[in-house]
């Protein structure tokens, strides 16, 4: 008999505990969308600034071997 | 040292960010959203942060346009960039916030589509810039294109006062509501901690520019050579 009484309590704390786990589920996607887009554009910067190192090492590079190499007059 | 105090300052905010995330998964349900509720502290800032950059790129197109000096057009392609990653975060936690609460991922209404309209005109803008070859050219015709697009900020921003039948509801500032101080406090700190990335993201992507322009200055002396 007080098993049964209890039965709505419980099924009420299941059913809040459902729709808060539901509700974390969003709040963590909307986090985590929100983490991945800024990460990968901090991704692209970094890759960007590498290729961009690279080229100004080359063409500094090229310029300082271009006066060596040419044929004298 | 411009480099260091740069990263020093992006581990600031991400600090501040990561303390926040702590701080508000303690804060109280909201009575009628509940949990979900609280992405608004991520949502606004970044929407923030986003139309802020837009309103400097604005300023940095108009300086072009009158000095003709690249400085003010690196300014402005750099915040363009750095606010249309943010916008996109926008864009994306609204839709995610709105499944949960609308039960639908998207709804073409005046404030939502703005949006969308706003992130599309400044993804053309960094589109543009990549079809024109000559710098001035490019710099010119961006930045004409950047105050034609910044039209469309004002739009966003007031679309909800505008327009009466919206999914979208209105900011609980402009409702008339208003948050328990504490809520305030870790709200405006996720502000500040935005503003502080956007600011250090467009401080690292100017540095880029500059790059950038080293690399076509040292074509040009490779070609005359």
């Amino acid at each position: 008999m007080h098993l049964i009484s209890q039965t709505p309590l419980v099924a009420q704390l299941v059913s809040e505990a459902e729709r808060l786990q539901h509700q974390y589920e969003y709040l963590s996607y909307g986090l985590t969308a929100a983490w991945i887009i800024l990460v990968i554009y901090v991704l692209m910067m970094v890759a960007r600034e590498r290729k961009l190192k690279r080229e100004i090492a080359s063409l500094k590079a090229m310029l300082e071997d271009k006066p060596r190499t040419e044929p004298r007059p | 040292m411009r480099e260091k105090i740069l990263y020093v300052l992006g581990i600031v905010a991400l600090a501040i960010l990561a303390w926040n995330i702590n701080a508000i998964a303690r804060l109280p349900q909201e009575a009628q959203q509940g949990v979900t509720f609280k992405i608004i502290f991520f949502h606004v800032p970044v929407a923030i942060t986003a139309l802020t950059a837009a309103a400097v790129a604005l300023l940095g197109s108009v300086l072009f346009l009158v000095t003709k000096n690249f400085k003010y057009d690196a300014l402005a392609v750099a915040v363009t960039e750095v606010g249309l990653a943010f916008l996109a975060a926008n864009l994306v936690t609204g839709s995610i916030w709105g499944r949960e609460i609308w039960g639908v991922w998207w709804a073409w209404d005046a404030r939502l589509t703005s949006a969308l309209v706003c992130w599309l005109l400044y993804a053309g803008y960094l589109m543009l810039r990549r079809a024109i070859e000559e710098p001035t050219q490019r710099a010119t015709f961006a930045a004409v294109f950047s105050i034609f697009a910044f039209i469309d900020v004002p739009i966003v921003i007031f679309s909800i006062k505008w327009w009466q039948n919206l999914q979208h509801p209105r900011p609980v500032f402009w409702a008339g509501g208003s948050f328990p101080p504490d809520w305030t406090r870790h709200f405006l700190w996720n502000m500040a901690a935005m503003l502080l990335l956007g600011i250090v993201m467009v401080a690292v992507r100017l540095r880029q520019e500059e790059a950038q322009r080293e690399i076509d200055s040292l074509r040009r002396m490779a070609h005359v050579l």
